[in-house]
């Protein structure tokens, strides 16, 4: 099955073309650094350096890097910098445009719409975090093992990574909620369940090219065990790929989750979420200085989907250049 | 430095005092601008090649011998190279002023290429029958039906077996050899007066190695077809090169006839080369002497002759300037064209491998 | 090929089977479909009605298979809302939806395509740079930001339909798919870019390509064919699974657009707890997206002839 196109990720092009200059430069000096696959303690601190200096060319990375870490405080420090109660009331003050008091202005219920936001990003921040852990420590238990023992075992994870690809992300997400009910931590479930099969494909893909690897063999003729050689020394040669795609879906589960809950599917409708407050604003959408219900909200989603956008770019080129 | 004393404008005649040359190259510099400074790919290089005439241009990789056959055909993208100086000629018309339109009719039509790694080089997505009818088609106003016929028959000459059935396949559908049969098939196509082939076999197997270059020769001596070799591999051009061009860091260091360079090399880099080299046709086997060290890299060529850090004769002079590519009087007749080489040491050279050929 | 072919479509079969019984799985045996729920009441005669239909008294496995025949028989039985029949409710939202998607994709392929192209040969111009950062925007902005921003700007304006509709000004269908259709296209088209760009840019650097270039081919024939059919190969896969979800429904822009086509009438059968219209539109999703899914591996095959080896 085709991978669906929510995942975002370009497929492998499948003609090697060799650059045309590269035939024409004698190998640079510095050229030899990225060839340590061994990735022994010893080494990590150099590759982490090498990561970083990489990723520190690439401008637009830095600074999603840096909204990331702004919106994860924000996250953290919620209950201490939201100068009102997010989910107070307030019915004789509702649908006001911005002002000293209100800096984003008020929602249809009176609610101080600057500290809903300030709220949803503690959400955004929850719910993407914990759907990318979740699929990614599935993803790559499932991927590796797959990878690894291959047969029987192999063929049943596939299948079942066949048939969960076959729901289109949000059709499934709805499924899933159909059958367990609303609630943030049904909707982190559904988006997990859904994403970790790429994971677990991905990390198969690249478990299997690293099983049949001289080093591999070399492990294995020493006499070590199967354990060993998967967490000693296929996990961290394989995990790349996995680990980026698990990044770069935190801002795709935040766009899910806001989809969902502007849908009125899922998060429970008293909640702040960003994609709730667009959808109260619709029926303001046309209407004189009631514009703030649906801005701020569309503004604080695409900053965090830029933000974690360009970090997750900036990953695979500084972690993987192969994979651009 | 190459010899630099032609103008370049006014057609430059040969020692026989016949007219231009078929395919004439006159002091050519192609420069790389990089990140890491300018890539001196090709540093003044001039060379000729006759109808029905075989010239090698051997050296390493990176030496800058690809570099000039692709700039023949206008296939080096600018930016990020430039042009500093030379010309190239067809027939004392030059290529590199013509316009973009006339260049393009040369190409495929006069002057065809063959490429390294036939595998890549056709595309995977068309057949192979369509690639090479596609190539007829540019430059000669015929129908498919025509053109298809011609391209049964071209397969046939290159010694494709059932070319009805290999006309309909795809590149993946055809072993390496064939493949670069095709590859020299779809060059031939249009009848050209010169063939570019660079590293035409190395790719292959050894055993096709010996077939394409047989079906070179073949093609060369029935269409009297110029053909320029581009090689790394000295024992490759030895039986099939009338005369051999040594490249190294983009300038032609020794230049003579097929017999003057094996026999009497006058460049301490052609002696590296041919002692490195296992011989078949002497009875006793010396030990085979590599070249030490790497080829430098092209952004940074050591001064003075760019071979002395790896030259077991290198002395102080060979540091201060850069060897000019003089003429070398040899006791043999010229057969072939002049005998130059740009070392200071020649004479040591010379003397050095008579001693190793001595039995 | 053939044989690829079936291989290939045994294992979507396969895959439709699996899947139709996880939503079978799901929403009639985890949870009842036909019960009430929240502050939704069932009239007793609707729910015994429906539960005849899909033999819910029958077997476990006789169950299932009442389902699927009522799935594939398109007999679907009544809403809950205005007890219409299901099946003709879903005639009518299957053409708007499919109208929509195909618009959809054709914009999203004439603008991705054409930017990739321009992008991928200009590398590093000025145009390269501009093409990069509006396909950053358009992957990054979420769609319902996107189709909110338009509504809230367009509708009701020059030729755009007002939304809410009105139901006393007939609006042509063409009036009242462009906004929607240019909301779904703008984020596949910025994909498609993106994508196109980059299997353009590693194709321009493929020795093919320049033995294209050797012939003496016009540069617009390297780029138009030569380049082109190679680097085109992605796209078509992303399109085609694309077109497989908006086949679907697309959900959030019809709701937008209040367009009334399947993903509209399913968003408001949840909110609506109307579970007899839930189960087919999920269900036709899930079918679309499979067969669609196929059908590119199978086009991917003809227009890469090394797979078809495998």
């Amino acid at each position: 099955m085709t991978t669906p196109p929510q995942s975002g990720r370009e497929p492998d092009t499948h003609v090697p073309a060799e650059a045309l200059m590269t035939r024409f430069e004698a190998p640079e000096p510095g050229a030899a650094d990225a060839t340590d696959t061994t990735g022994k303690g010893k080494k990590a601190s150099g590759q982490l350096r090498d990561i970083w200096r990489r990723y520190k060319r690439n401008k637009l990375a830095v600074v999603g890097l840096v909204v990331v870490a702004f919106l994860m405080i924000l996250a953290i420090l919620q209950p201490w910098i939201t100068p009102y109660d997010p989910m107070e009331q307030n019915l004789l003050n509702t649908r006001k445009p911005p002002s000293d008091g209100h800096w984003f202005g008020t929602d249809v219920l009176g609610r101080d719409m600057f500290s809903a936001i300030i709220y949803g990003v503690r959400l955004a921040m929850i719910v993407g975090w914990s759907v990318m852990f979740l699929s990614l420590i599935v993803g790559l238990a499932l991927g590796a093992v797959a990878g690894f023992r291959g047969g029987a075992l192999d063929s049943l994870i596939m299948r079942v990574t066949d048939i969960v690809l076959a729901f289109p992300a949000l059709i499934g997400a709805i499924l899933v909620v159909q059958i367990f009910g609303n609630g943030i931590w049904q909707v982190v479930i559904a988006l997990a369940i859904l994403s970790w099969p790429t994971a677990a494909r991905l990390m198969r893909g690249s478990t299997l090219s690293l099983r049949e690897s001289e080093y591999v063999e070399a492990a294995r003729s020493i006499g070590a065990s199967d354990t060993r050689i998967v967490t000693r020394h296929i996990l961290p040669n394989a995990i790349a790929p996995t680990l980026i795609y698990s990044f770069s879906h935190i801002g795709v589960a935040v766009v899910a989750m806001a989809s969902l809950a502007f849908l009125g599917i899922g998060v429970p409708p008293d909640i702040p979420e960003w994609g709730t407050m667009i959808a109260n604003a619709v029926p303001s959408l046309n209407v004189e200085g009631e514009s703030h219900m649906w801005v701020f909200p569309s503004l604080a989603i695409v900053v965090t989907t830029l933000a974690f956008a360009f970090v997750a770019d900036g990953l695979r080129d500084s972690i993987d250049p192969k994979l651009r | 430095m190459a010899r630099t004393d032609s103008t370049g404008s006014t057609p430059d005649f040969d020692l026989d005092g016949q007219a231009a040359p078929l395919l004439e190259i006159d002091d050519l510099r192609v420069h790389f601008k990089t990140d890491h400074g300018v890539v001196k790919a090709v540093d003044g290089v001039s060379w000729h090649v006759d109808e029905g005439e075989t010239l090698a241009i051997v050296g390493e990789s990176g030496s800058g011998k690809s570099v000039s056959a692709m700039s023949i055909l206008g296939l080096v993208p600018t930016p990020p190279a430039t042009f500093p100086s030379g010309d190239i000629r067809l027939r004392g018309r030059s290529i590199l002023k013509m316009p973009e339109k006339q260049q393009r009719k040369l190409r495929g039509q006069e002057i065809a290429m063959i490429f390294q790694d036939p595998l890549t080089a056709l595309n995977p997505v068309f057949k192979v029958g369509d690639q090479i009818a596609e190539m007829i088609r540019t430059h000669q106003d015929v129908t498919k039906t025509v053109a298809r016929r011609r391209v049964l028959d071209l397969l046939g000459e290159v010694g494709i077996p059932n070319p009805g059935v290999r006309i309909n396949q795809y590149p993946h559908e055809f072993s390496g050899g064939m493949r670069q049969r095709a590859m020299i098939a779809m060059a031939l196509a249009n009848d050209p007066k010169v063939l570019l082939a660079d590293e035409p076999t190395t790719a292959l197997d050894v055993t096709i190695q010996a077939q394409i270059m047989a079906l070179l020769e073949k093609l060369r001596q029935e269409r009297n077809t110029a053909i320029v070799l581009i090689t790394h591999d000295l024992g490759l051009v030895a039986s099939h090169a009338d005369r051999i061009n040594v490249m190294y860091a983009g300038r032609i260091v020794e230049a003579g006839s097929c017999d003057d360079v094996f026999y009497r090399p006058q460049h301490a880099y052609t002696f590296g080369l041919l002692s490195s080299l296992a011989r078949m046709d002497k009875q006793r086997q010396d030990r085979l002497l590599p070249i030490k060290g790497v080829p430098p890299s092209l952004s940074k060529v050591p001064p003075g002759c760019p071979f002395h850090p790896r030259c077991q004769f290198a002395t102080q002079g060979c540091v201060e300037a850069v060897p000019t590519l003089e003429t070398v009087v040899t006791d043999e007749t010229m057969n072939g064209g002049l005998h130059r080489a740009a070392c200071i040491h020649s004479d040591q050279v010379e003397i050095a491998y008579s001693e190793r050929l001595a039995p | 090929m053939a044989k690829f072919i079936t291989r290939r479509l045994a294992h979507a079969v396969l895959v439709i089977i699996a899947a139709t019984f996880l939503i079978y799985l799901g929403l009639f045996v985890l949870g009842d479909p036909f019960a009430s729920s929240g502050e939704k009441t069932v009239p007793p005669e609707i729910q015994e009605a429906l539960r005849e239909k899909f033999g819910m008294n029958q077997p476990f496995f006789m169950q299932y298979l009442t389902y699927l025949q009522n799935m594939f028989t398109f007999d679907f039985g009544i809403d809950f809302e205005q007890r219409r029949d299901v099946g003709d409710m879903l005639a009518a939202a299957v053409p708007a939806t499919a109208r929509l998607a195909v618009i959809a994709i054709l914009i999203e392929i004439v603008i991705g395509l054409t930017a990739g192209v321009i992008a991928a040969v200009s590398q590093y111009t000025f145009r390269d740079v501009f093409i990069t950062i509006i396909t950053t925007l358009g992957i990054g902005i979420p769609v319902f930001v996107i189709g909110i921003g338009l509504r809230a700007g367009l509708s009701g304006e020059w030729i755009f339909p007002a939304v809410p509709r009105s139901f006393t000004v007939e609006t042509p269908w063409w009036q009242e798919i462009i906004l929607p259709a240019f909301t779904l296209a703008i984020l596949d088209a910025a994909f498609i870019a993106r994508l196109m760009r980059g299997s353009m840019l590693e194709v321009l650097r493929a020795d093919y390509v320049r033995t294209a270039r050797a012939k003496g081919l016009s540069e617009r024939k390297v780029i138009g064919k030569h380049a082109f059919r190679n680097s085109v190969i992605p796209v078509v896969t992303y399109t085609g699974v694309s077109l497989g979800v908006l086949l679907g429904g697309a959900l959030i822009t019809e709701t937008i657009f209040e367009y009334q086509g399947l993903g509209f009438l399913l968003v408001r059968a949840i909110q609506q707890h109307n579970n007899p219209v839930i189960v087919p539109i999920v269900v036709f999703a899930v079918l679309t997206f499979v067969v669609l899914s196929t059908l590119v591996d199978i086009l991917y095959a003809y227009l890469d002839p090394r797979i078809r080896l495998h």
